[in-house]
C-alpha cells in the first residue's frame, strides 16, 4: 500500500537521479520511506537512492515492492508545474500507480517486479580517499573534459592537498585540481582512478543541483558519490566502475 | 568532409560529383514514347522537395535486392538489369492513386505508360539506392489489373490511427519485409492520416532501416547476454563484412575502410567510424549503409533472443565499381549473420581473426568499442 503527497520537484529530482542509469527499476515502500538500488545493464554503474517519509508532505505506506517504468514516469513529469504536489496513490489490486497533480489524474500501468533485475547487492570495498566537493563543481569538470576525452581520471593527491580532475585526449590535455579552500573537506589520501564519461555526464547532471557531492575514492577502484536531496530528507549513492588500461 | 562520408551527396559543392560522374554513359535505347509492361516498384526522387516528383520503376524484373543476391547475378548484370529500367516521373500528388497501388501489390504489376517524350539514357547512382538507367516523363498512365495485397500490409496501410512508427513495428512482426515497408513508405502509405507524404525513395529506405532495427535494439535490451564471443565474416560485390559479438549490453559500432582502389577512396585509403549505445543522437557519417548493417546484426540477435555488443568491419575493395544501394550492406551482413560463427576464447583472439578475416590490422586504433571494452570493468569485479 502507498498513498502519499510529495513536492513535484522533489519528486522530479528523484527520478531523475534514478534516470541517470536506469530505464526501469524495483521500487521499495516501507513505513517510514521509499528506496530502490539498481545497476545499469552493463554492470558498470549503480544507483541507490532513499527518500525519507519526511519528505513527503504526507505519507503512508507498508512494505511492499513496486516496477517502475522510468522512462515512461520522466515523460510525465514533463506534465508538472513548479509547486505542484503530487499525489501518489497505489491501487493494488490493479497493479496501477495513479499520480494526480494540478487536476491530471495519470493511471500507469506498473511492470511486473519479475520482469526487473533483482536488486543488486552491493560490492564491498574500500575507498580511503574522500573529497567534499561542490555538485557544480564537480558536473563542469566533467562537462570540461568531455570535450577533449571520452575518459577522466579522478584522484587525490596527499602532498598538494587537492582533489584532481585529468583527461588526455589524443593530442589535448586537461587538468583541474580543487584545493583545501574550495573544497568542502578532503581526506588526504593517495588515490587514482579512471573512469568513463558516458556515465559521469548523466551522473553529474543531477549532482549538479547538489550543494555537496561526498567523492570517495580508491587506486584503479571504484568511485562512489554520495549526495543529499530533498532537502535532506533523501539521500543518493552512485557508484562506478573504474578503467583499467594495462600498461 | 571526405567522400567516403558524403558518398555523391554534393557536399563539396561542386556541381557535379567528380566521381559520379564517371558512371554517365552513353547506352542506345530504342527511342520510344509508351511501356507497356512489369512495374515492380516505385520510385520517388529527393529532388525539388517537398515538391518531389515519383513514378514506376518499369523493368521485367521483381525490383528485390535479396533476389539478385539469390540469382547470383554479378555486379555488371545488376548494373546491365537497372540500366534497362525506366524510372517514370511525374509530379508525385497526381500519381498517388497508381503509385500506391503498385507499392501494396506483393507481385509486379502491368502499367501502360505514355511520355511526353521518347525516353533518355541518364545512367544515375546513388550511395543509397540501386541505380536506375532510363528515365521518362509521365504524360498518362494506366495501372493494368488488380493489387495483390498481403493481410498485414492491407491492415497497417487502412488504419489511418496509426502511426508510420508503429506501422513498422506491425509490419516487421507479421514477417514484412524491409523492403516492403519501404516502398510503403515512399508511396505515402504509412502512417496517421494528416502526416501521410509521398517520401523521397533513399530517405525512406535509410527511416524504415533506423525504424526498424530501433524497436528490435529495445527488445535486445532485455534479452540476456550472448553466451561467448562470436565472430561472423561474408564477402558481396567487393565489400567485406567481418561481425565480432561479445556478450554484453547492446553497443553497436562501425567501421568502413575504403581501399585505395575503391569507390570513394579517393586515391587513399579512407576510414571511417561510428557507434552508438541505447541512443543514437543524430545522423551517421557512415549514412545508410551504417543503419542497413545494424539492421541485419539487429535481425540476429533478435532470432537468437540474446543481447550483445556489436562491432561491424566493412571492407570495400576496388571490385565494388558501382555504388548499387545500401542493399548491398544489408545483404551483406544478413548473409554473414547466416552464415558459420567462429567462436572465439578472448577478444585478442576475436580481434586478430577480424584482422585476419580482412587482411589487415590498422583498422583497430579507430575503434572507440575495443578500449572500452578491454578496460572498462563491471562493479562486480571487485
Amino acid at each position: 500500500m502507498l498513498k502519499a503527497t510529495i513536492d513535484a520537484e522533489i519528486f522530479r529530482e528523484s527520478i531523475d537521479a534514478i534516470a541517470a542509469l536506469v530505464t526501469e527499476c524495483r521500487l521499495h515502500t516501507a513505513e517510514d520511506q521509499i528506496r530502490t538500488r539498481s545497476v545499469d545493464t552493463a554492470n558498470v554503474a549503480m544507483v541507490s537512492l532513499e527518500l525519507q517519509s519526511t519528505a513527503f508532505n504526507s505519507f503512508s505506506a507498508t512494505v511492499g515492492e513496486l516496477g517502475l517504468d522510468i522512462a515512461k514516469l520522466k515523460n510525465i513529469i514533463g506534465m508538472m508545474g513548479k509547486g505542484d504536489a503530487l499525489t501518489l496513490t497505489l491501487l493494488d489490486e490493479e497493479r496501477k500507480l495513479e499520480l494526480s497533480f494540478g487536476g491530471y489524474r495519470y493511471s500507469i500501468s506498473l511492470l511486473d517486479v519479475n520482469t526487473i533485475r533483482k536488486d543488486p547487492n552491493p560490492p564491498g570495498i574500500d575507498l580511503p580517499g574522500k573529497a567534499v566537493v561542490p555538485g557544480d563543481a564537480l558536473n563542469n569538470a566533467i562537462k570540461a573534459a568531455a570535450v577533449i576525452s571520452d575518459k577522466i581520471a579522478l584522484g587525490i593527491d596527499p602532498d598538494a592537498m587537492t582533489f584532481y580532475m585529468e583527461a588526455e585526449g589524443d593530442t589535448d590535455h586537461i587538468k583541474l585540481a580543487l584545493g583545501e579552500d574550495e573544497l568542502v573537506a578532503l581526506n588526504p589520501v593517495q588515490a587514482r582512478s579512471l573512469f568513463s564519461i558516458d556515465y559521469l555526464k548523466d551522473m553529474g547532471r543531477v549532482m549538479a543541483r547538489a550543494d555537496e557531492v561526498e567523492v570517495y575514492l580508491g587506486i584503479d577502484h571504484p568511485v562512489r558519490f554520495v549526495f543529499d536531496i530533498a532537502d535532506g530528507n533523501g539521500r543518493v549513492e552512485y557508484l562506478l566502475a573504474p578503467r583499467i588500461e594495462a600498461d | 568532409m571526405r567522400c567516403a562520408e558524403c558518398k555523391g551527396k554534393g557536399l563539396c559543392g561542386l556541381e557535379r560529383c567528380p566521381i559520379m560522374s564517371r558512371f554517365y554513359a552513353q547506352l542506345p535505347v530504342r527511342q520510344s514514347d509508351r511501356y507497356q509492361g512489369s512495374a515492380p516498384s516505385v520510385f520517388v526522387g529527393s529532388y525539388g522537395y517537398p515538391k518531389v516528383a515519383g513514378g514506376p520503376l518499369m523493368i521485367d524484373d521483381a525490383d528485390h535486392p535479396p533476389d539478385w543476391v539469390a540469382r547470383g547475378l554479378a555486379i555488371d548484370d545488376i548494373v546491365g538489369l537497372r540500366a534497362r529500367t525506366i524510372r517514370g516521373a511525374g509530379e508525385a500528388k497526381g500519381l498517388a492513386g497508381s503509385i500506391q497501388e503498385i507499392a501494396l501489390s506483393s507481385l509486379p504489376l502491368d502499367v501502360e505508360v505514355r511520355f511526353t517524350k521518347p525516353v533518355s539514357f541518364d545512367l544515375r547512382f546513388d550511395g543509397t539506392i540501386a541505380p536506375v538507367g532510363l528515365t521518362g516523363a509521365i504524360r498518362k498512365m494506366d495501372v493494368l489489373g488488380n493489387a495483390r495485397v498481403d493481410r498485414a500490409v492491407d491492415r497497417a496501410t487502412s488504419d489511418t490511427d496509426l502511426s508510420a512508427t508503429d506501422a513498422c513495428e506491425v509490419l516487421t512482426a507479421s514477417g514484412t519485409d524491409v523492403y516492403r515497408i519501404t516502398q510503403l513508405l515512399t508511396a505515402g502509405l504509412l502512417g496517421s492520416e494528416k502526416k501521410r507524404h509521398v517520401v523521397p525513395t533513399r530517405w525512406a529506405i535509410t527511416a524504415v532501416d533506423d525504424t526498424v532495427s530501433k524497436q528490435l535494439k529495445k527488445k535486445i535490451a532485455r534479452y540476456p547476454a550472448l553466451s561467448g564471443i562470436e565472430v561472423f565474416s561474408a564477402s558481396l560485390y567487393g565489400n567485406h563484412i567481418v561481425c565480432v559479438l561479445v556478450p554484453g549490453d547492446w553497443k553497436f559500432e562501425m567501421i568502413e575502410i575504403w581501399g585505395r582502389q575503391s569507390l570513394w577512396g579517393g586515391g587513399s585509403e579512407t576510414i571511417a567510424v561510428d557507434g552508438e549505445g541505447l541512443t543514437k543522437s543524430g545522423y551517421s557519417p557512415l549514412a545508410g549503409a551504417y543503419y542497413s548493417a545494424r539492421l541485419a546484426v539487429a535481425e540476429y540477435l533478435e532470432s537468437v533472443r540474446r543481447s550483445a555488443r556489436v562491432l561491424v568491419l566493412r571492407n570495400v575493395t576496388g571490385e565494388y565499381w558501382a555504388p548499387l544501394g545500401t542493399w548491398v550492406v544489408r545483404e551483406a551482413t544478413r548473409n554473414a549473420m547466416r552464415g558459420a560463427k567462429t567462436p572465439c576464447a578472448d577478444l585478442r583472439q576475436a580481434i586478430d581473426l577480424a584482422s585476419r578475416l580482412i587482411g589487415f590490422n590498422h583498422w583497430q586504433p579507430h575503434s572507440r568499442l575495443i578500449p572500452e571494452l578491454t578496460t572498462q570493468k563491471t562493479l562486480f569485479d571487485f
